[in-house]
């Protein structure tokens, strides 16, 4: 037993030990530039944008890894480097969204070396815990969908089929993995560890939450903006849910990206 | 509720959560369908199974599944009754999930804190010592918490650990048996399940006594842990009821094996003591009966002068053997009640006092050679000279008795020191390994003794009482078959 024969530590850890402090400096600063120069006009506005996709989400996919490897950046300088390239990828060219794949599969070739165990990733796929994952994401996608059509009369959007999938490829490559990664994996694994998994869940949602209140893709609008809080305090709670009851991020990588597929239906302005 | 398995409960309530939403989306009273009310029952039913966690979670899916109905409303016709109903529906499910689910969740934790307590008094009832007791209890806790327990109890300098091989420097359970304070962990170890652990110390009389260790993988929240820590004040008790129970069970069996090899011992001594009257009074009856005999003959009969003084030599013999025979039973009589043999001490010297007692052993003793080694030089004793005649007559007179006729008797004196050892040796049947440590006891025999000749077994007892009185020592050698050597160092005079 652990009480009998491992020496008890004085003190946890602070909660946000190993931080990739000098990475996150370097990707806060090159938005900053970016975002000089494009209103200086110096630069088009799509490079906001991309620089937006690769320092936002190559932020938060750096530090879960960094976490995760006791520190070490240069996984997290990786993914953000293949981020940037996707992000201008799929806005240059249709099939450019395929350059999404890469960040996922660096986290994969990690995951499979048995380095990612502490984010909830090895290199076995729970498949039922996935198809349950999936399944309570689309059970709430489709809610978001009835509600939103029966109660702001937003119904699905007729999207070309590539523009959906540029948005699917995105999520699976950026937005999802990095907030499941970094707010599941991460801040709710070391969270747990300290408090309660009630306390846990409620400091990572809240804090997945404010990070799509202060995305500005999020649309604008006080009710969709409580239901962007709603659904989203949901899936936040049912992922944090989803990784202690099956000790993998798999399913609640699935539940995110059903979710965020029925989203992309939605004719939101 | 408890024999349906929770995932056919789960099953039902989602079933029933659906069954009443569609119920409401076909009223046409919208949020203020009577049908609303029926989502009690899947609610009721959830929180009943499953504690707080079910009655919330089962409240929220009614909510989710009814927000569809009334959030529309709100939005069309803005907070109409319907919608006020509809909105009040949802509260009051969220609520009453609760705080069903709650009651449900504390009454299951009082009757498992009941139940815990009956198994810590079975698991310790009976228990043949501290070991096996912590053995059952800790069996008995891991079964009632659903966790891994360890249970560590301090005996003597060590520890007593059930659950473990021992208990690590600088550990948790280390931590709380120092501190006396109870330890919680919210990381100890595990994967992306973290392992819980919480200690607490097992207390009696003020002291600690213990620590109880509890770890799992999943939540030990505050009520838990100090349901546990309350569990650990009775498991304290009943350890140490336990322990004394245990020690109180050994004493027992310690105290009836010492009565049991006492009462041996009595029987045996008190039979030593029939046999040794037996025998002392046919050793006494000998010498006055010759004594009575022979003065008999001197009173009725004329005899012959050099007769008379041939009874006369005789007789004063057997009285002297006679007054030996009393000296020894006053000596032994001396030594039960503790006291040391009377002695008057005057310079003694050796050879002459050897050459003496010799002398009168071969008269007795003809078919048995005496020797004697006596080197000139031997220093001079401080002792009673009657007293040391016994001690020598006692084991020479030993020596013949238990060797066969013609095998040597030898006496020795050599310096020891200021003092002298003497010592008595023959190749007679020896003693068996058994009897050497009680030979000196008074009324023993060597069971080989008794067929081979008469005794009353204080000889030697009062050879020991009489050397002892004199400030030496006295040790005896032999092997079965071999021989017996009995050596006495006894003092010299002391310098003025």
């Amino acid at each position: 037993m652990w009480a009998l024969e491992q020496p008890c530590p004085e003190r946890p850890a602070p909660l946000l030990a190993d931080t990739p402090a000098a990475l996150l400096a370097a990707l806060g600063g090159a938005a900053l530039v970016v975002a000089a120069l494009v209103a200086g006009g110096w630069l088009p506005g799509a490079a906001l944008a991309v620089t937006g996709v690769a320092a936002g989400h190559g932020a938060l996919l750096a530090t879960a890894l960094a976490w995760a490897l006791g520190g070490r950046t240069l996984p997290g300088a990786v993914v953000v480097s293949l981020l940037a390239p996707a992000a201008l990828a799929a806005r240059s060219h249709p099939l450019g969204l395929v350059a999404y794949a890469g960040p996922p599969l660096w986290v994969a070739r990690l995951a499979a070396r048995g380095q990612l165990g502490a984010l909830g990733l090895g290199d076995r796929v729970p498949v039922r815990r996935v198809a349950e994952g999936a399944a309570l994401g689309a059970l709430l996608g489709g809610h978001l969908l009835v509600s939103a059509s029966l109660t702001l009369g937003v119904g699905i959007a007729a999207r070309p089929a590539g523009e959906f999938l540029g948005a699917l490829a995105y999520d699976a490559g950026a937005n999802v993995l990095a907030a499941e990664c970094f707010f599941r994996g991460a801040l709710f694994g070391r969270a747990q560890r300290r408090w309660s998994a009630a306390a846990a869940a409620a400091v990572s949602t809240a804090a997945y939450v404010l990070r799509y209140l202060v995305d500005p893709l999020l649309p604008k609008g006080v009710e969709l903006l409580v239901g962007a809080v709603f659904y989203l305090s949901c899936l936040g709670a049912v992922n944090c849910w989803l990784l202690r009851r099956s000790g993998s991020l798999l399913p609640g990588l699935a539940s995110a990206l059903g979710f965020f597929a029925a989203w992309r239906l939605l004719d939101a302005p | 509720m408890r024999t349906l398995t929770g995932p056919a409960v789960a099953t039902g309530v989602a079933a029933a959560l659906a069954a009443v939403t569609a119920l409401v989306a076909l009223d046409d009273a919208g949020p203020a369908a009577l049908a609303r009310h029926a989502y009690l029952v899947p609610v009721a039913a959830a929180a009943l199974r499953f504690g707080v966690l079910g009655g919330g979670f089962a409240a929220a899916g009614a909510g989710l599944l009814m927000a569809p109905v009334v959030l529309p409303e709100i939005e069309r016709a803005g907070l109409t009754t319907e919608a006020i109903e509809g909105l009040v529906s949802l509260a009051g499910l969220a609520a009453f999930g609760t705080l069903v689910g709650a009651a449900t969740t504390r009454a299951r934790r009082e009757v498992a804190r009941y139940e815990a307590l009956v198994a810590v008094r079975r698991a310790v009832a009976g228990a043949a010592s501290l070991d096996a007791a912590l053995g059952r209890l800790r069996a008995a806790l891991a079964r009632r918490l659903g966790a891994d327990v360890a249970l560590v109890a301090r005996e003597g300098a060590g520890t007593l650990v059930a659950g473990g091989a021992g208990v690590a420097p600088g550990s948790a359970v280390a931590r709380v048996l120092a501190t006396g304070r109870p330890l919680f962990v919210a990381d100890a170890g595990g994967g992306p399940r973290p392992r819980r652990a919480f200690v607490t110390p097992l207390v009696a009389e003020a002291a600690v006594i213990g620590a109880l260790a509890v770890e799992r993988a999943g939540e030990l929240g505050r009520g838990e842990r100090a349901a546990i820590e309350a569990l650990g004040a009775h498991v304290g008790v009943a350890l140490e009821n336990a322990r004394l129970a245990a020690r109180q069970r050994r004493f027992a069996e310690e105290l009836a094996e010492k009565v049991a090899g006492a009462t041996a011992r009595l029987a045996e001594i008190d039979r030593a003591k029939s046999a040794f009257v037996a025998i002392a009074s046919h050793e006494l009856r000998t010498p006055l009966t010759a004594l009575q005999g022979f003065s008999e003959l001197l009173a009725l009969r004329r005899v012959a002068p050099e007769e008379v003084a041939r009874f006369g030599r005789i007789m004063h013999g057997e009285a002297r053997r006679l007054g030996r025979i009393v000296s020894d039973l006053l000596d032994l009589s001396r030594i039960e009640q503790g006291l040391a043999p009377a002695l008057r001490r005057t310079t003694v010297d050796v050879p002459a006092l050897v050459a003496d007692v010799v002398e009168v052993l071969r008269r007795a003793a003809p078919a048995h050679p005496i020797e004697v080694d006596c080197p000139p030089g031997l220093p001079p004793l401080d002792a009673d000279p009657d007293a040391l005649e016994r001690v020598l007559t006692n084991l020479v007179g030993n020596a013949v008795k238990y060797s066969p006729p013609g095998s040597l008797v030898s006496v020795r004196a050599r310096r020891r020191g200021a003092g002298v050892a003497l010592a008595v040796e023959d190749r007679g049947r020896g003693i068996p390994a058994a009897a050497l440590g009680r030979v000196f006891e008074p009324y023993y025999r060597a069971p080989d003794a008794v067929p081979a000749a008469r005794g009353a077994g204080i000889g030697l007892a009062v050879v020991k009482a009489l050397v002892e009185a004199h400030g030496g020592t006295v040790y005896l050698e032999s092997a079965p078959g071999v021989g017996t050597a009995v050596t006495v160092v006894l003092p010299g005079v002391s310098p003025a």
